[in-house]
């Protein structure tokens, strides 16, 4: 059963605008958090368990017990740069409840002390731009932006910034490096953002659902939101499902909500006729399941790292049999070796390396040692980059050589895809 | 002070000490492009890879600092398949232009090869295609197929010039170095990017395709185009000198020099240099040797009264060569003694970086020497007995680098109101054609002795092995010409 905490109220067309938000319980909880220390706030969010919805699943307490009390001037940057192929849950948020992104930056604005946010929103979300600007402003005429808000003295200052497309500016610092006008290129840590950040200042760059969903920890309390989700992988998540499902969409489950149940009663189960043959779990950079590690594991961190992949971004993409695995592969290498920053050597160098592999075997000119190949220079990708498109790209790369090996031999003896019985130019014309 | 092990040795190094530094004190080997101790750090090349005991994963040694009783190594047969690996994914789209390239014997990528490599390549995809020859000004070349961009180039126009006029320029293994909109890269010392670039991607105009570098020496000394004295190192071989790089000293120059001073060997070689004395006569020129011609001036001294002989000097010559000099100057027992000073009104300049406006090498030691003796005679005085009559016999000891003297026709004009001008210099110049003498002089790749920069800091430069002409010291014409004979091995 979905589990409608975050997106109770999606459905409402009158929850976009202020006065609908409002009649939903919206900015309730400002006040309520201003009752509070932000110390008070912080340990909620951390006795709460919740984790970064952005992919990494970091403790967002923690991240923002790491500020350094130094006095000086912290920004709060939502990530919106929803770029994970398959992800899309940011969007579905922001279109449907964007007072509910504001109220949840007001309140952890104030939680990290923190008088500057910007939401880093994708170039390609250009409506979703013009929906936040619009709600940003509603939020300042109705007094919950700007200076001494409600009359509690706390100042908060909140814009919207567009990013241009790359996927590389969905990662933290460079998002930052994007945000201070500079190629957007990620950051060497250390220094940590939370340390040197934003124009060098301390910044806590968090994702949109996480911004979020602190508004139903204060809202419902530590216990309440604990009853979702497992011991480590408290509260309830957003999933894009996508792919060969009958209703593929958006939907909220708790945290360790099994994948079979996510896939055959929310999604509809997959089309008439059709068998599952694998599943994404968390994005295209998380490790491909086959059907049989899918059906056993849940949608919690634990559970997805104990088959070796991860839960990511939530980014649900279910593969049925009429798919071809080197098709897909070769797809998902173009798009990381069209994203690699290119500031390090293995990610720049590799992302080519194996897309070109990829890339002449579904041509039909692959070598027998070419699907080793392939599975070496990505594990050499591994672990030796600045930021984790590097991993991104071998990830994938790595588990459908491994899982799906005789879709690649047969491709490269036959020149032709062993599910299509076809080749690349007469599948793509 | 942090204890640390590197490779199992047990150093100690100052607080705030990066791995990769530790690693260079240790004097262990560490592969790297993309960090330069006179840069920030990249961390982008990936080679520096190390093992740090406790770590779960390989960090890199330039973006990790020294922590007290850390143990950390780079021998472990998981960092040498890193380092391998790292090395591989360089090279997968480099040209191997090796034999064409310039940078061939003195490259990164090949010093790496010969210890990590050594492999047939597994690579058997298209190489990606960039732009060749793209010029970038009067003095640079690039190659973006070469190019490992490493970032070291753009880094030093951020950071040492502040010029930023190279960037990185799209993106993914697209990556190319390039300038904006194709504005040139022209400042006072765009060829340093030169001497960072590991690879053969930047060279230089000037050097390039003249030399193997394997058929070239190089000895280090002081750089005599200002009054910094930068410490570079000449290279050169039998057929000549060919060029210029710094080398470093944390309190002088640091890694950098300016372009300027890539050209203060180009009097030096044969053909630019003044091989023989002239002496002018009624019959014409007479070509003499250098000793035979100070002798000769040494006979014109006595013909005169002390103080009808005048000394000028410029800031171009050694400590030692004016010590001696303004001792013979003393036994001819003349008190008109004078500093040429050139470009005084811009003297005192200085760009914020290196470059100084006092251009000659040794105005600090000039005035010593100088003031050790009490010669303070004026300009004005020396333009006043120039016109009066009253010098008869004026010995120039003159500029080695001439171009920074824009006036010396002016000036051989007014000294050669003096009944006999003899000049010193190390080359020709078309205002010395009526001169009386002329006496070749040694460059300062061709003699032992010392320079006192602006700050008071004495610097040695040294004798190289290769040396054009037979020429003198100042010393050494100043002591012939004082009536003295030389010592057999004496400073030659």
């Amino acid at each position: 059963m979905e589990a409608k905490i975050i997106s109770e109220h999606y459905t409402k067309d009158e929850f976009i605008g202020i006065d609908g938000y409002k009649k939903h319980g919206g900015y309730e909880q400002i006040a309520n958090a201003f009752k509070m220390q932000p110390k008070e706030i912080i340990e909620m969010v951390k006795a709460a368990g919740l984790r970064g919805r952005g992919g990494a699943g970091f403790p967002t307490g923690m991240k923002w017990s790491f500020l350094p009390d130094n006095g000086e001037e912290r920004y709060l940057l939502c990530n919106a740069d929803e770029g994970e192929p398959g992800t899309f849950k940011d969007r579905k948020m922001m279109e449907r409840a964007p007072h509910q992104l504001i109220e949840g930056m007001i309140i952890s604005g104030y939680a990290v002390n923190s008088h500057k946010g910007y939401i880093y929103v994708r170039g390609e979300y250009r409506h979703i731009i013009e929906l936040l600007e619009k709600a940003i402003k509603e939020a300042y005429d109705a007094g919950y932006l700007g200076k001494n808000i409600q009359g509690s003295g706390f100042d908060f200052d909140l814009d919207v910034y567009s990013g241009a497309g790359a996927y590389i500016c969905g990662e933290e610092t460079g998002m930052i490096s994007s945000l201070e006008g500079y190629k957007g290129q990620p950051k060497l840590k250390p220094p940590f953002p939370a340390v040197q950040g934003y124009l060098k200042k301390p910044t806590i760059v968090n994702n949109v659902e996480t911004l979020a969903s602190v508004k139903y920890i204060l809202r419902d309390g530590v216990e309440a939101y604990r009853k979702y989700g497992t011991e480590k992988s408290t509260g309830t998540k957003l999933f894009s499902v996508s792919g060969d499902v009958q209703r593929p969409g958006t939907y909220e489950v708790p945290l360790g909500y099994p994948l079979k149940q996510l896939i055959e009663e929310e999604c509809g189960g997959l089309k008439p006729g059709r068998k599952l043959k694998a599943v994404i779990p968390g994005g295209s950079s998380a490790p491909i399941l086959n059907a049989e590690e899918a059906y056993k594991v849940n949608m919690d961190y634990e559970s997805l790292q104990s088959v070796g992949s991860m839960l990511g971004s939530g980014a649900v993409i279910v593969i049925d049999d009429t798919r071809c695995m080197v098709d897909l592969l070769d797809v998902t290498l173009h798009f990381y070796h069209h994203e690699s920053c290119g500031q390090c050597t293995p990610c720049r160098e590799g992302t080519g390396w194996i897309n070109k592999i990829a890339n002449k075997i579904v041509k039909g000119e692959g070598r027998v040692q070419d699907i080793d190949l392939l599975e070496t220079v990505a594990k050499n990708m591994m672990g030796k980059t600045i930021c984790a498109l590097s991993d991104a790209a071998a990830m994938p790369t790595i588990s459908f050589v491994q899982k799906f090996r005789d879709e690649f031999e047969f491709y490269v003896r036959e020149g032709r895809s062993k599910v299509k019985g076809q080749t690349y130019a007469q599948v793509h014309g | 002070m942090l204890k640390c092990t590197v490779n199992g040795k047990e150093i100690e190094v100052a607080e705030g000490t990066m791995v990769i530094e530790a690693f260079k004190q240790a004097g262990e080997d560490i592969a790297h492009y993309c960090w330069h101790p006179g840069l920030s750090v990249a961390g982008v090349c990936r080679l520096c890879m190390i093992e740090v005991e406790g770590a779960p994963r390989l960090m890199i040694a330039c973006n990790t600092q020294v922590t007290e009783g850390m143990v950390v190594s780079n021998n472990s047969a998981k960092v040498q398949e890193a380092v391998k690996w790292g090395l591989d994914f360089h090279l997968i789209n480099h040209p191997l232009d090796c034999p064409i390239c310039d940078q061939a014997g003195e490259c990164g990528l090949q010093d790496q090869y010969m210890k990590f490599g050594q492999y047939d390549p597994e690579m058997a995809e298209r190489k990606v295609k960039k732009r060749k020859v793209v010029d970038l000004g009067r003095k640079i070349v690039l190659d973006t197929e070469r190019c490992i961009l490493c970032s070291r180039c753009v880094r030093f126009t951020d950071e040492v010039t502040k010029t930023s006029e190279l960037g990185i320029f799209n993106r993914g293994d697209r990556s190319e170095i390039g300038t904006h909109e194709d504005k040139p890269l022209d400042n006072d010392y765009a060829v340093n990017v030169v001497d960072i670039c590991p690879v053969g991607a930047l060279t230089s105009k000037d050097f390039r395709f003249k030399q193997r570098v394997w058929y070239l020496d190089n000895d280090s000394t002081v750089c005599n185009g200002c009054s910094t004295g930068c410490n570079v190192n000449v290279y050169y071989n039998e057929k000549g000198y060919f060029r210029v790089k710094p080398e470093h000293n944390k309190d002088i120059n640091d890694y950098w020099m300016c372009d300027k001073g890539r050209n203060i060997f180009k009097h030096v070689n044969k053909e630019s240099r003044l091989l023989k004395a002239m002496k002018k006569t009624e019959a014409g020129t007479q070509m003499m040797a250098p000793g035979a011609a100070a002798k000769d001036v040494a006979s014109l001294v006595k013909n005169y009264s002390s103080e009808q002989v005048a000394f000028v000097f410029t800031g171009q010559y050694t400590n030692e060569e004016y010590d001696d000099a303004m001792m013979y100057v003393d036994k001819i027992g003349t008190k008109n003694v004078f500093h040429w000073v050139n470009n005084p009104e811009s003297f005192d300049d200085f760009d914020g970086i290196l470059l100084r406006g006092d251009k000659n090498p040794n105005t600090a030691g000039l005035i010593k020497a100088l003031e050790a003796k009490s010669f303070n005679a004026t300009w004005e005085q020396l333009e006043a007995d120039l016109n009066s009559g009253k010098i008869k016999l004026l010995v120039l000891a003159g500029p080695e680098l001439q171009e920074y003297f824009p006036d010396i026709q002016e000036k051989i004009q007014l000294f050669s109101k003096a009944e006999k001008l003899v000049v010193l210099s190390s080359n020709p110049n078309p205002a010395y054609r009526d001169v009386d003498y002329l006496i070749p002089m040694k460059t300062f790749v061709e003699k032992k002795g010392s320079f006192t920069n602006f700050a008071g800091t004495v610097q040695k430069i040294q004798k190289m092995r290769l040396v054009v002409s037979q020429a003198l010291s100042l010393n050494e014409a100043m002591q012939l010409m004082a009536g003295d004979e030389l010592q057999v091995g004496a400073n030659l």
